[in-house]
């Protein structure tokens, strides 16, 4: 028995580790290397940069080994988003060279090419903020955050809004399901349907408003309102060379970029 | 340093409002899930933000309209681009709790037009500005739409945008007067603008003490 307990409390000694390279990168220094990333790929004026860059976000989400989640997330992004961006654009922005002329509307060269421009850049600014919290778990970012002062108070805001999004959309649908059993109708036209809205969401919204005064309750019974420093029960990796490193590299590469870009080198 | 600095604005708002922000996100969320459950063709994804602002006041509805914005960009990055506008709604709604425009159910009906001016005349300035009137999401059709049968971009965001805003805010500002009426009395009392909802004076007012004791 105290082998086993000595085994646990072993493990919650050292810094926590997720057993990979690139998911132990230090949080900050993960958002300095993928902004310098998003920095490179919008400082030149072609769509070309902003696609590799894109394209290594995603090899980059490979060797963390989220890869598969994080490829049909951005997939389900780039034709949700990047392919409107880029059709309407290319529809509608007026240009000199007509590609194909379509009534009142006209496909241009300059259309397609200011398309392609601004959807792909879009989509790699898109691609860096997935990643990284494809890679980044809030609870390790907010664990970073709150060991370079920020508050705890701020990281339980944003932490517990997640739970709460999860917690109460659940609910919501129990709630849901229960008022259509006892008769409300959920189909319909959409005055029918709205009518619903009400008595779903007003009892949902007004139980979780309830439940803040034990939530206040129960944290200041964990002393969650005491002035000192907080402690908790796992720590992140200490900052390392590759962190130091990366962060280095980072901001060698926004420089070289902006400085392309002001004496422009592209 | 920071931290500290936000616990003492914090601590100006009592205790509960802390835990009221997470729950006004989630409420943003949550709103906009039904929704399209329901497939309503509206997003009531402010009610959170709205419901804070007129419950907490102007700053913790703006925070609950930021994060909520934040959290959203997580998978849609577009969409910080319109944050200003949920934090405007709060500050917004904060102003309108304060001089008890949520206690009147008509003049919480009108109160949307004001919030339909924000999202709609706003919201279609931030798409012409950061997005060049081309932004994404159901409303680019129909500016695409407006724009091939000939009208101007400029102009096909504004009329594509208020409408749909004025639809939007009816059933939002009707479902936060609905909760204002549910929350028990002895929630509302621990809220920082509870005492409008009370009928109470207010308790930061200084000759007010006299009177409430009084009553």
């Amino acid at each position: 028995m105290t082998s086993t307990l000595a085994a646990v409390a072993a493990r919650y000694r050292r810094p926590m580790t997720l057993g990979n390279a690139v998911l132990d990168i230090h949080p900050t220094a993960m958002v300095a290397g993928i902004t310098a990333l998003i920095v490179v790929g919008l400082v030149s004026a072609g769509w070309v940069a902003p696609l590799v860059v894109s394209v290594l976000f995603v090899v980059i989400a490979f060797l963390a080994g989220r890869g598969r989640s994080y490829l049909g997330t951005i997939l389900k992004l780039w034709l949700a988003v990047g392919l409107i961006l880029f059709v309407l654009r290319a529809l509608l922005v007026k240009g000199q060279t007509v590609l194909v002329p379509l009534g009142p509307i006209a496909i241009t060269r300059e259309g397609i090419q200011d398309g392609l421009r601004f959807s792909i850049a879009v989509m790699a600014i898109c691609g860096g903020v997935t990643l990284f919290f494809a890679i980044v778990s809030m609870r390790r970012l907010m664990l970073a955050l709150e060991r370079i002062g920020v508050s705890p108070r701020v990281s339980y805001v944003i932490l517990a809004s997640f739970q709460a999004i999860t917690d109460l959309g659940a609910t919501a649908r129990v709630v849901l399901d229960a008022q259509k059993a006892r008769g409300i109708e959920a189909e319909g036209n959409v005055f029918v349907r709205a009518r619903a809205f009400f008595p779903v969401l007003a009892p949902v919204f007004l139980t979780a408003m309830s439940a803040t005064e034990e939530r206040a309750i129960a944290l200041d019974a964990r002393a969650f309102n005491n002035p000192g420093r907080h402690t908790s029960l796992l720590d992140l990796k200490t900052w390392t060379g590759v962190d130091t490193a990366l962060v280095a590299v980072a901001a060698a590469m926004v420089a070289a970029a902006v400085a392309g870009g002001v004496l422009g080198w592209f | 340093m920071a931290s500290s600095r936000f616990a003492t604005f914090m601590r100006g708002y009592g205790r509960l409002t802390i835990f009221m922000i997470p729950i006004g996100i989630a409420i943003n969320f949550v709103g906009g899930q039904i929704a399209l459950l329901l497939k309503l063709p509206i997003y009531l994804d402010s009610i959170g933000t709205i419901l804070v602002g007129a419950t907490c006041g102007g700053l913790p509805g703006a925070l609950v309209g930021l994060v909520s914005n934040a959290i959203n960009s997580i998978t849609s990055p577009p969409t910080f681009a319109f944050a200003v506008l949920n934090v405007a709604f709060g500050l917004l709604a904060g102003y309108f709790g304060r001089i008890g425009v949520f206690r009147v159910w008509w003049k919480t009906l009108l109160s949307s037009l004001a919030f339909a001016f924000i999202g709609g005349f706003c919201g279609a300035l931030i798409t012409i500005w950061v997005f060049g009137g081309l932004a994404v999401g159901g409303g680019a059709i129909v500016v695409g739409a407006l724009t091939a049968m000939g009208m101007d971009l400029n102009t096909a965001n504004f009329v594509a945008q208020m409408p749909m805003d004025v639809l939007d805010k009816v059933p939002t500002v009707l479902i936060v007067y609905a909760i204002i009426k549910g929350i028990p009395r002895r929630l509302l009392v621990k809220l920082p603008l509870g005492w409008v909802y009370l009928g109470q004076p207010n308790p930061r007012a200084k000759k007010s003490v006299a009177a409430t004791a009084a009553s």
